[in-house]
């Protein structure tokens, strides 16, 4: 029998977790939807699209201290909480797994993997699952009343241990998955895309010339992207030149900041190559690297882009003048 | 620059025609105005302190911007005076609000509000880097604490600070706050210098972008998405606010720009 959680069980569950967990969820703020911490668990978010920032927030903050020299000792920062992150979509689910495999590379990114190791992530669904992307216990909605829980790990099956849970045969069955985007479907293809994408770098200029006078360099696709995990580094002396501490803080590869290098070069000038360097990682290197793309398909770029950049646009177009231009070759 | 045996630094704040609102937040840095008034001397401050020593300095923070030609003169034997020259709040480093009128509106005023006899001074306020080097710009309206608190951090280590290389836009998204410019308002903040917690996006007001223009700030860009649901009489509203003085402003907007005020 399915060990499943009654809908009006979840706010008790949330409380339950925050005795012991800090608890982050998706609640609404003037129209977004935003991860915060849970005071009012009545107020968490089960059903809703994408959330503004992605959880990466979480295991990459966008500024943190990774340690202090005080008089010559190092001190690294120290994690205090175990912590909580609820409401998790499946995109969002899939992008930390692929985010977790970037982070593990060599030399791997120990700030990072601290903090994945101090959370439990649980994610809810309100359609099927089909096969879990990750996390450690999934609620998966089954019926008006109930969802059905997926532990994926010893974290989240001590969850679904929890008097909240119960064991309850429903007759109903979760909500098949809602049609992909037409993203997605170009998604099922990394090869083809980092083809184009290499392909347009020389023969299909024009885009990403108009690309560099559309785009506004704000930053927001990667600041929103669960994917983009490029920061820089910023070290603080305190007045009394006692305490030095060493920070990092997201960064953009859109930023004109981020190619310079001491002296003032710039390797990448334009806005144009700019932003052409954010697909070319996206969707050529980390094909190299890791033998897909990097996107979900969250849809967060397309909707927060102010300038109104469609990537699922600029995807395809690459690749329909990509393929007319080599009708020869095999895809 | 940095303390031991030698003698602490001697630090300055003068200012010229503002509103004083930067010195204020300089007031409310608070326990933290006291551990840099451990570090370093500050030997004339004529808003918060009696002592008045005269120069050499080593670090003056300017608030305000000249408007009379005996203001200049203060400012450039200022300069001679110390090492490293701060500008502190936008008044100092764009020209701020005294810079949204020019010559002609003003005389316009004078007459309404001093009469016909009145022989005006004034002249148009410019950024302090219209007349002398500046070794470092706070920009704000007013200054944000961090970055007055960074920046004098940054001189304290010996470093020069560097200006914010990213856009209003990182702090706005942090915020959690809708996009102004997806629900059709205007807004400045991708062209605008972060560093300013976007506090005002967050209050319900736009961006005006007083903490200057970003490097490579993609200003074309910006109005090509700004002119499918505003105007330029609109927009040009919103630059005038605080970049009215900038290069920018003068080849967007196709005014000429009035030097040192004597056209």
């Amino acid at each position: 029998m399915p060990r499943v959680i009654s809908k009006n069980h979840i706010p008790n569950l949330l409380i339950h977790l925050k005795k012991s967990h800090d608890v982050f969820a998706p609640m609404e703020k003037e129209g977004e939807v935003v991860f915060g911490n849970v005071e009012d668990p009545t107020k968490v978010l089960l059903n809703y699209k994408t959330t503004l920032l992605p959880p990466k927030i979480y295991f990459l903050p966008p500024e943190e201290e990774l340690f202090k020299v005080t008089n010559g000792r190092v001190q690294e920062e120290q994690l205090n909480n175990k912590f909580v992150v609820f409401g998790l979509s499946r995109k969002d689910l899939e992008a930390i797994v692929y985010l977790d495999q970037i982070m593990n590379k060599k030399p791997a990114d120990t700030f990072y993997l601290n903090r994945r190791r101090a959370v439990t992530l649980i994610g809810v669904s309100e359609e099927e699952v089909g096969v879990p992307p990750g996390g450690d216990l999934i609620l998966e909605k089954i019926s008006d009343r109930y969802y059905r829980t997926l532990a994926l790990t010893k974290k989240g099956k001590k969850i679904a241990d929890l008097e909240f849970f119960e064991e309850k045969e429903i007759n109903h069955k979760a909500k098949s998955h809602e049609a992909t985007s037409k993203l997605d479907q170009i998604l099922l293809d990394s090869e083809l895309i980092a083809r184009a994408i290499e392909w347009s770098r020389e023969n299909y200029r024009q885009i990403w010339e108009h690309l560099g006078r559309v785009c506004l360099g704000c930053g927001i696709c990667t600041y929103v992207c669960p994917l983009c995990y490029c920061t820089s580094t910023e070290d603080k002396t305190s007045f009394d030149q006692t305490v030095c501490s060493r920070c990092r803080k997201w960064d953009a590869c859109t930023l004109p900041g981020f190619a310079k290098i001491a002296g003032g070069h710039n390797f990448r000038p334009t806005q144009a190559a700019r932003y052409f360097n954010w697909f070319y990682h996206k969707f050529v290197r980390a094909y190299k690297e890791f033998g897909r793309a990097q996107c979900v398909a969250c849809h967060r770029c397309q909707r927060y882009c102010p300038a109104g950049i469609d990537i699922e646009k600029v995807l395809e177009e690459i690749i329909n003048a990509f393929q007319k231009a080599e009708p020869e070759r095999k895809f | 620059m940095v303390s031991g045996v030698e003698p602490k630094p001697k630090l300055a704040i003068f200012d010229f025609t503002d509103c004083e609102g930067c010195e204020v937040a300089l007031v409310s840095l608070r326990e933290k105005l006291l551990d840099l008034a451990g570090e370093i001397e500050i030997v004339n401050w004529r808003l918060a302190q009696r002592r008045a020593d005269e120069g050499p300095y080593d670090v003056v923070l300017i608030e305000g911007t000249p408007i009379t030609q005996e203001e200049i003169d203060t400012l450039k034997f200022l300069r001679e005076q110390t090492k490293i020259l701060v500008g502190l709040g936008s008044c100092a480093t764009l020209a701020g609000i005294p810079g949204i009128i020019d010559k002609e509106s003003r005389g316009f005023w004078y007459k309404k509000i001093y009469g016909e006899k009145y022989k005006p001074r004034g002249i148009d306020a410019l950024p302090l880097t219209a007349y002398v080097k500046v070794n470092y710009l706070i920009h704000g309206c007013p200054v944000e604490k961090k970055e007055v608190v960074r920046v004098m951090e940054e001189l304290l280590a010996g470093k020069a600070p560097k200006p914010r290389g990213y856009s209003v836009c990182f702090e706005c998204k942090l915020a959690g706050n809708p996009c102004r410019l997806l629900a059709k308002k205007i807004c400045l903040g991708p062209i605008t210098q972060g560093g300013c917690g976007a506090i005002c996006i967050s209050g319900g007001s736009p961006c005006y972008g007083c903490f200057g223009l970003r490097d490579s700030a993609q200003i074309d860009n910006l109005l090509h998405t700004l002119y499918k649901f505003s105007d330029s009489p609109e927009v040009e509203q919103y630059f005038s606010m605080f970049l009215k003085k900038t290069p920018e402003y003068a080849r967007l907007f196709k005014r000429p720009r009035v030097k040192n005020g004597k056209t």
